[in-house]
Parts: structure tokens; sequence; C-alpha cells
């Protein structure tokens, strides 16, 4: 028997995982995919096609082709960064969308300003 | 392959092989104490040191031996595919896991326990040292300093262990993830299929694909609804499909790129390959749909 099984939540995390870890996880996988992706592509065919550039070297070591040599631990930050920026994203998007959002129709106060 | 100490690619693989430690971990704490308890206390002690012993010096030996025989053409292959397994295995939620145990007879002499210790724990260690033995990419320091650093947390410290899991269960998943991307750069490093993999570049970012689509299957499977269920199946058959087409131009000598397709037979192999998996998929939704209905006039009648 695992070690870990002695845990339920541990024998279950797929179901008890929170939401912030699974995104952490997520974006680690995502990094992971894109390292072999960069893997995959043969830079010299996207340097001939002029797409290496505007598609993948988004400037010096960060970019998709470079993350083929990237180890596990900065496979890790990577996923962190990418796991902030989206909840970066989604907060800011939540509030921007909040903002937008029309006042109600038969509302007393059209003009949501309490003096 | 020896790496640099202390170089980012060194702590990379030494956290690896950590983390799959933690999460392959057997349960050696409780086995220990279920192999002693009927023993008198002074003989408790022995047992309790030299079963710990053994554990790790069997471990030792056992994950050096594997990365010798990793060097082994094939064995590096297998491995992968193992690991795969292994990464699915310890996603797939297990509801009455604590109801099993490899050692549940208390052992009555001092031998017998230390020999039952040692046995289970070779049992239980088995993925776990393989594991450990891919992500070390063929280093004894690496092996020799993970088991150090983790096997006595293990031992020692296993409700700090269960602990740190009950508190943030991503870690298994980070564990999964792990041992999928070892199950990978084992696959790419298959002596064998090098050669294969330089000649066809883009395979590597299927694989890596299908890898990952079988070993966090358990995971993507719980969060997709009824209607989307059979994505776990048809996402690794359909790049199963696609990788297949590239093996068998290799091994036959066909064409299968378009670009590239001279006679009517090569077009037909290229349509075969882009539209060919259609009608399967379509067969396996139907066949699954009606399998679900029969398990249902059954539940009801």
């Amino acid at each position: 028997m695992l070690l870990i099984q002695r845990s339920q939540r541990a024998a279950n995390a797929v179901r008890t995982v929170s939401p912030g870890g699974e995104l952490f996880v997520a974006s680690v996988v995502i990094c992971m995919i894109l390292a072999s992706f960069g893997d995959a592509v043969d830079p010299t065919v996207l340097g001939e096609a002029g797409l290496e550039l505007a598609l993948f070297d988004l400037g010096g070591e960060f970019s998709v082709l470079a993350m083929r040599h990237w180890h596990l631990l900065q496979l890790l930050l990577g996923g962190a960064a990418l796991a902030a920026g989206i909840t970066v994203l989604r907060i800011g998007g939540t509030i921007f969308y909040r903002v937008l959002r029309p006042a109600p129709a038969g509302g007393v106060e059209k003009v949501p300003i309490k003096l | 392959m020896e790496l640099e100490f202390f170089s980012a690619a060194f702590l990379s693989a030494l956290f690896a092989i950590i983390l799959i430690d933690l999460v392959l971990a057997g349960d050696n704490a409780l086995i220990i104490g279920l192999v002693a308890r009927n023993l008198p206390k002074n003989t408790q002690n022995k047992v309790i040191f030299w079963g710990t012993f053994g554990a790790i010096a069997i471990r030792a030996a056992m994950a050096i031996i594997v990365v010798y025989i990793l060097n082994v053409p094939g064995f590096m292959l297998c491995g992968g595919l193992a690991l795969v397994w292994i990464a699915r295995k310890l996603l797939t939620p297990e509801p009455d896991a604590a109801a099993n145990h490899l050692a549940k007879a208390p052992a009555a002499t001092f031998a017998g326990a230390v020999r039952t210790i040692v046995i289970a724990d070779a049992v239980m260690g088995v993925d776990n040292v393989l594991a450990i033995g891919g992500a070390a990419h063929g280093s004894i320091v690496l092996i020799v300093l993970g088991l150090a650093i983790s096997v006595p947390i293990i031992v020692w410290g296993s409700q700090l262990v269960i602990k740190l899991v009950d508190r943030y269960p991503s870690v298994i998943l980070l564990g999964g993830a792990v041992l999928a991307w070892t199950a990978y750069s084992m696959i790419v490093r298959e002596p064998m299929l090098m050669a294969w993999f330089e000649a066809h570049p883009a395979t590597k970012l299927v694989v890596a694909i299908l890898i990952f689509s079988i070993s966090l299957g358990p995971w993507y499977s719980e969060r997709l609804s009824e209607q989307t269920k059979p994505l776990v199946v048809l996402l690794p058959a359909l790049l199963v499909w696609m990788l297949a087409f590239e093996v068998a131009a290799s091994v036959w000598k066909v064409q299968v790129d378009y670009l590239l397709a001279r006679d009517q037979g090569e077009y037909l192999l290229e349509g075969l390959r882009w539209m060919g998996w259609l009608p399967l998929a379509a067969l396996f939704l139907w066949v699954r749909e009606q399998l679900i209905q029969r398990s249902r006039r059954t539940a009801r009648g």
C-alpha cells in the first residue's frame, strides 16, 4: 500500500484538490507540453518560413523553442508564473466585467455613486 | 551521465527523485509496526533498526541495478511505458485504499520479521525504483542522495508526509505530472528509437501529449461531463492512430506526407490517415451508448 493512501484526501487527490493547486499543476503540465513542442519543432524549418521571430521567439531565453532545455525546477517556476498570470487575468476580468455590468433597469439609483 | 553538482539539472533531478519517492513510497512504518507488534520489547528495537537498514539497502541496490538495466536497448521504452501506467494508477481515486495491505500477520521470530519487512519493501518499491532510475539520468550519486534524503522521511516521518499530502493533495497531481514527464524523457531517450525520433521530430510532441493524456486521464476525466467523457478514450486513440501511420511509413517505406504523395495509393493512404479514424470513433460512441442503455435497462428491470 502506498503511504499516501493512508490519507483519504490524498488517495482521492483528483477530487479533493484545491482550485489553486489544480491550476498550478495544470500550468506545469502546459509548460511541459510546450517544452516537448520546442523539442519537436525544427528551428531551421521555422526560420525558413520566417515564423520563428513572429510566433516563438518572444525575446531572449523565454521562448517556446528555448523551453526544450528547461529542467524540472524551471518548468515548476514557469508553471507558477503562468498560474499567477492566469489568476491575475481572472480577477482583473471579473472586476472589469462587474464594472461594465449595467445597473438594473428598474433600479432607483441608476448611477452607483453614493454621496 | 554525470550531472554537475548544484546545477539546475542536478537540483531538478534531485527534486524529481524526492517527489517521486514521497508519492510512490510504500508504507514502511506501518509494515514495521505490524510485523514487530508481537515480538518482545528488546527484539522490537532490533527489528525496527535492521528492518529499516535492510529496506534502505535493498532499495539502493535495486535503484543502482535499474540504472544499469536501463542502458540495455528496449528497457528505457518498457520503463517509460510502465511509468505511464504507474502515474495513471497514482491518480486513479481509491475510495477503500486502506483496506488491503501486504503484511497483515505479525512475525514470530527476529529473522522472520526482518525478512518480511525487506520483502515487502522490495515488492512495494519496484515502481518507485523504476521511476527514480529514470529521473536520475543514470547518475548513481543522485539516486543515493535522493534515497538518503527521502527514505528517512518516509520511515520516521511518515505522519509528516501524510499530513502534507492531506493538506495539499495537489502534491499527488504534481507527482503524476512529474512521472509522466519522466516517462516521456525515458521513451525519447530510448537508444533503439533515438534515430527514429531525430528523423521524425514532430512525433515527439504527439508522444508527449499521448503520455500526458493517458497518465493524467483520471484527473481530467473527473472534470468532464457525461457527454464529453468519451474524450478520455478518443484523444489517446486518435494520437495512437496518427503515430501508427508514422511508424508504418518507416517500417513499410510508404509515403504518408500529403505534400510528397505521388500516386493514387499514396493519396488514398493519406485520406485514410486523416479521415479513417472518424467511422471508428463513431462506432465507439455508438457501442458505448448501447452499453449504457443496456446497463440502465438491467438496473431498471
